[in-house]
């Protein structure tokens, strides 16, 4: 079942325009990020590591989250207009795979998105000339792998938020604002509980210190949690109806 | 006939207000149903419940007989509909559309071309559902609704925003599915014109409660003929009926009566002549459908 409602949701996006704002975003991320570098190579001593700190920055901070926003308010608003709701939920699927099969798509997206972003900090990277002097540090790898399992307890709200709200641009604003809460709790030491302050934990992005064993268990548990809640949530909204 | 969708006591309430209230249908196999009403008479939302997109305040629906709640999925799979407006996704072409749908329930790729036949789009397959006209989007809708060849066909005004041609070939296709694939037709609108002519079962509702149900046949029996008479003094005629215990009323110069068989009629003829009154004329006056239903509805909700 979740299969047939992947397939639709594929042939849904594939003539869609969100390809476009998955490659820009990133690109524009990274390039502000590199320029930073650039500029300041008298203080960023530090390599790879300095590097990340930059491109990682304008991208973990802010532009992913914006993007998965967009990503999760264009899947919904797809249904929005013109009262497909109305066809999706009067279709022999059950309504919980209604709403994974939008998480896995836009989980999916964000893999690739992730993917898509460590091609441009290592292609960064070399156009900077730091293959020369320094090793490639191998917790980056474990960066993209974390944001993007915090990415999907993100994804979780955000598609929740984005069935609810029939705007496309009101639950994008929301992140925005969630962003700033996110900093504030990841500043006062709260950061696992929060999904975008988890961001920023997992891809190591105001701090490149390994994460402890203890830590990586609340990671991963509070991932778990918000997936959990986001779609318990977002799967009630659907089942009750009335759109 | 077994009954294909029966509903007991079905009421959406929001707030303090029914919007629905008390609606017990039942649909048989093989009808095309004609659900009558006028705007905001709650037709939507009745068969929104009826499809589990809103969920009832009191009461229960059953399909295929079963009950709804408990066997959604198997109920829906051999259900199609086209609920208000018709849905569609404007950045992809007809075909892509109903690509969509074809996933959504697993179907071979000859329903579809099967399907986009039956309501003439092969044509305009390959363009963008955005670029269509009203009238060719509602047919994509009621393509998809027929994409898996269902039992049960649930229509929400699918000739809305069409023209006569439209809504000509639009009725000969509903006519024509109970007989060609054995489809039940459930489906709504607010014109008497369009459902008398495709209907063989009528509902009507007016303020969240069903009025009327049955056969077309028997709507039209429910008001009998009325037979109006002229003769030379109404007033006097009217004393003399009034005698033979009929109770006229007076309309336009005419003396109106109701229930009157051919064998009263010339009783009453008669009984006039006898009293030396002179009868000018004798008229049947069968009151339209129309007529019936603004007498079920109220004048206000006629439009």
């Amino acid at each position: 079942m979740l299969l047939r409602c992947l397939g639709a949701e594929w042939v849904k996006l594939r003539r869609s325009r969100i390809w476009l704002v998955l490659l820009v975003l990133p690109v524009f991320s990274a390039l502000i990020g590199f320029a930073n570098y650039w500029m300041n190579q008298a203080i960023l001593q530090n390599g790879w590591y300095s590097l990340w700190t930059q491109v990682s920055l304008f991208y973990g901070e802010f532009f992913l989250p914006i993007l998965i926003a967009i990503c999760c308010s264009f899947v919904c608003r797809l249904e929005h207009v013109n009262r497909n709701w109305n066809v999706i939920l009067a279709a022999p699927v059950s309504t919980p795979t209604i709403f994974f099969a939008k998480v896995v798509v836009v989980g999916v997206l964000l893999f690739a998105v992730q993917l898509f972003f460590l091609v441009l900090y290592i292609c960064a990277g070399f156009i900077a000339g730091l293959h020369a002097h320094f090793s490639f540090p191998p917790e980056v790898f474990g960066w993209i792998m974390r944001g993007w399992l915090a990415s999907l307890t993100i994804i979780a709200f955000q598609l929740w938020l984005s069935t609810r709200i029939q705007s496309f641009a009101v639950p994008v604003g929301i992140s925005v604002c969630a962003v700033f809460v996110g900093l504030g709790l990841y500043v006062s030491g709260l950061g696992m509980f929060f999904p975008l302050s988890i961001l920023t934990i997992g891809m190591g992005v105001l701090s490149q210190e390994s994460l402890s064993l203890g830590e990586l268990g609340t990671f991963a548990v509070m991932c778990v949690l918000f997936v959990t809640t986001g779609c318990a949530l977002g799967i009630r909204h659907l089942t009750r109806a009335g759109l | 006939m077994n009954t294909v969708i029966r509903t007991e006591n079905l009421s959406k309430r929001y707030g303090v207000v029914y919007s629905v209230q008390r609606v017990n249908l039942a649909v048989g196999e093989g009808e095309v149903y004609g659900f009558l009403g006028p705007n905001g008479a709650g037709k939507s939302t009745t068969l929104k419940m009826l499809l589990g997109l809103v969920k009832p305040s009191e009461g229960s629906v059953s399909v295929f007989g079963k009950d709804f709640s408990r066997n959604r999925l198997e109920i829906l799979s051999q259900t199609g509909s086209l609920i208000e407006a018709p849905s569609y996704y404007g950045h992809l072409t007809g075909l892509e559309n109903m690509r969509v749908m074809q996933r959504l329930r697993d179907v071979p790729d000859k329903h579809v071309e099967k399907a986009l036949q039956i309501v003439r789009l092969e044509k305009q397959k390959n363009k963008k559902v955005d670029q269509y006209s009203l009238g060719m989007k509602q047919r994509l809708g009621i393509a998809m609704a027929l994409l898996h060849f269902p039992k049960l066909v649930i229509l929400d005004e699918p000739t809305n925003g069409l023209d006569p041609a439209g809504i000509g070939e639009i009725r000969e296709l509903i006519q024509s599915l109970p007989h060609e694939y054995g489809m039940t037709v459930l489906l709504s609108s607010h014109l008497l014109s369009e459902i008398e002519q495709v209907a063989t079962s009528i509902g009507i509702i007016h303020g969240g409660k069903l009025l009327f149900q049955g056969s077309m046949e028997q709507l039209q029996r429910n008001s009998q003929p009325h037979v109006w008479m002229k003769t030379q003094d109404n007033e006097k005629a009217r004393r003399v009926l009034q005698e033979m215990e009929l109770s006229p009323s007076l309309q336009d110069g005419f003396l109106v009566m109701e229930g009157m068989g051919d064998r009263e009629v010339a009783q009453t003829n008669r009984a006039l002549i006898m009293a030396g009154i002179d009868v000018y004329r004798i008229e049947e006056h069968k009151k339209s459908l129309e007529s019936i239903f603004l007498s079920l509805t109220g004048k206000e909700g006629s439009l």
